[in-house]
């Protein structure tokens, strides 16, 4: 899982319908200090999160197919915690 | 399965249902030496075994849900193991 910034969100008419009902956001990888990192990715929230919040974004392949209880779900990341804080020390 | 190093701490409040009570940690994948072996990433630990500075061996991928006791947890990595020594 990595630490990610909620940048935007997707708007969308036309989805799968795994996706209907569910928010979809744009987010930014960030290193535990906060600085940017890597390329942007696409999130489905999971945990009721907006924009500018600090996340966990996690997921793997099935699991939405899992908690979601769908036959199919073509959705791989999933945003799972909202962050408060990190601690952390140089190794 | 790999090796890593817990550095950090993410305090989050709000997580999804089926992580309650499990902590997120920041890991540093190492190698058999302690060298830094790959990007830092968040780890879920569903027992609560390790703390900052422990050498731990966590699960990657559709595994790491396994690692809870409801199997649905949506993580990608989870801490499965404290090493005590890699000799």
């Amino acid at each position: 899982m990595y630490l990610a910034r909620v940048v935007k969100r997707v708007i969308s008419s036309h989805k799968h319908e795994a996706y209907i009902g569910k928010t979809v956001f744009v987010v930014q990888p960030i290193t535990p200090q906060g600085e940017s990192m890597g390329e942007q990715s696409v999130a489905l929230d999971y945990v009721g999160s907006g924009i500018g919040d600090t996340v966990v974004c996690g997921g793997a392949p099935g699991v939405a197919q899992k908690i979601f209880d769908l036959k199919l779900a073509p959705i791989r990341t999933l945003i799972v915690a909202i962050v408060d804080n990190v601690d952390f020390k140089d190794i | 399965m790999k090796l890593g190093k817990i550095f950090g701490v993410v305090w989050a409040s709000r997580k999804v249902e089926e992580m309650k009570g499990c902590r997120l940690h920041i890991v540093q994948p190492v190698s058999d030496s302690g060298a830094k072996n790959g990007t830092p990433l968040v780890v879920a630990d569903p027992y609560n075994i390790g703390s900052v500075g422990d050498t731990v061996v966590y699960v990657t991928s559709t595994d790491a849900a396994d690692a809870f006791e409801n199997g649905r947890a949506p993580v990608n990595a989870s801490i499965v193991q404290l090493v005590d020594e890699v000799a």
